[in-house]
């Protein structure tokens, strides 16, 4: 390694600026040593220029070898990953029809419940337990009343875009559901979620959940009530206000009368039990129980 | 030429026979075709340099696929092996941009 080709080696990697060194000149400096090297000792001869030659070829073949073992590679793990997609989609498919026939199934025997009850019970006392489980929701209820209409408009943005007012909020629900019970409404169901005392209309994320279900646009209220139930509620404040909403922001707002509603049973509520709280087991300060215990005394 | 010849047979040779991978070498195949080319370029710009040394070609192939491996496996090992794939990724595509602007000035003189 002596002549013209000299180069100090530990200029390349003392470099301060290794990055646009690698940038500059990115053939590996072998290449040229070697024909350095062959232009003084004469080319390689014989049975060594044979062996490289076989040994360049056997290399250039493995690298051919290589790309095709890596393409088959990733082609045979493409459906692998959409086939993964796709039992994932009909998993839940098939759990969600699980789901239902469970829920039918706990219908029915709801139904049978409530059936074998009523026999127990007086006939009067069936019936007031039967009006009360109405009202309260814990039954399906059929009659006529109103049916409120909400949906998004037709360019409301995802969350955060530019027409988010366009989307029916969890608190738009709140408002025209409030104003129906003001209005004299028996019995809710926002998309067949039926409300109770304890139901909540809340927002997670990018969706409303009616009890923790997700419901989405179009937001469909079904109201049985009294007869000028519509009339009352669209005197209401909230009736003006989404009228306001539409004309402004293009949502859909729309009542109209329907006969033969019927509004499925809410889920059974946990019951929560009143509990005597504890005891306070610290007395407040440390001087009332000096002045207690002597007027005990005394 | 030869060389050339013989990727393509290597290519053919994959895609009839189909050889599978051993799962414990699986990470470093990507790592692996990157060097593949990275020598592959290097020894075309070579070669259109008048300087392409089989000698230097297979050395460059070997040590290259070598060092990536070893990077992956010491990357694996450290918990940092999807950076460091990143950073080989990186210094070998570099060199194959500016082999393969080489290449073309020599073909396209431009």
């Amino acid at each position: 390694m002596t002549g013209p080709e000299q180069k100090p080696p530990q200029r390349r990697w003392m470099s301060p600026d290794f990055l646009s060194e690698l940038f500059s000149n990115p053939l590996d400096p072998g290449y040229a040593d070697a024909a350095a090297r062959r232009a003084k000792s004469g080319p390689p001869t014989g049975w060594r220029r044979t062996t490289r030659r076989t040994a360049a070829v056997l290399v250039a073949g493995l690298i051919g070898l290589l790309f095709a073992v890596a393409y088959r590679q990733t082609m045979a793990d493409e459906p692998r990953r959409s086939q993964a997609r796709a039992d994932l989609v009909s998993q839940i498919k098939a759990r969600q029809e699980t789901t239902d026939n469970l829920r039918g199934q706990a219908d029915r025997l709801r139904d049978e419940v409530a059936r074998e009850r009523d026999a127990a019970l007086g006939t009067n006392h069936a019936a007031q337990q039967r009006e009360t489980e109405a009202a309260t929701g814990l039954r399906r209820v059929t009659g006529d009343g109103l049916v409120v209409r909400l949906t998004d408009a037709a360019d409301a943005a995802e969350d955060g875009g530019e027409h988010e007012l366009g989307r029916i909020f969890d608190r738009d629900l709140q408002l025209v559901t409030n104003a129906l019970w003001a209005a004299g409404a028996e019995a809710i169901a926002v998309n067949d979620q039926r409300l109770t005392a304890t139901s909540t209309i809340r927002k997670a994320g990018g969706a409303i959940l009616v009890d923790f279900r997700p419901v989405t646009s179009p937001y469909e209220i079904r109201v049985i009530g009294p007869g000028n139930l519509e009339d009352r509620f669209d005197d209401s404040a909230a009736a003006a206000l989404m009228r306001r909403v539409a004309d402004v922001e293009h949502i859909g707002f729309d009542t109209h009368r329907e006969d033969d509603l019927n509004l499925p049973a809410a889920t059974e509520p946990t019951l929560n039990y009143a509990t005597r709280p504890a005891p306070p087991s610290a007395t407040p300060t440390p001087g009332s129980t000096s002045s207690s215990s002597p007027s005990g005394g005394g | 030429m030869i060389p050339v010849l013989a990727l393509v047979v290597g290519v053919v040779l994959g895609l009839v026979f189909g050889p599978t991978v051993p799962g414990w070498l699986e990470p470093y195949l990507p790592i692996a075709v990157v060097a593949a080319l990275d020598a592959v370029f290097g020894g075309i710009r070579a070669k259109l340099d008048g300087i392409f040394d089989d000698q230097q070609f297979v050395i460059s192939f070997i040590s290259n696929v070598l060092v990536a491996a070893l990077i992956v496996y010491l990357g694996d090992q450290l918990g940092v092996g999807g950076q460091l794939s990143t950073g080989v990724v990186v210094v070998l595509g570099v060199r194959i941009f500016g082999n393969v602007a080489a290449i073309r000035r020599h073909l396209f003189r431009a």
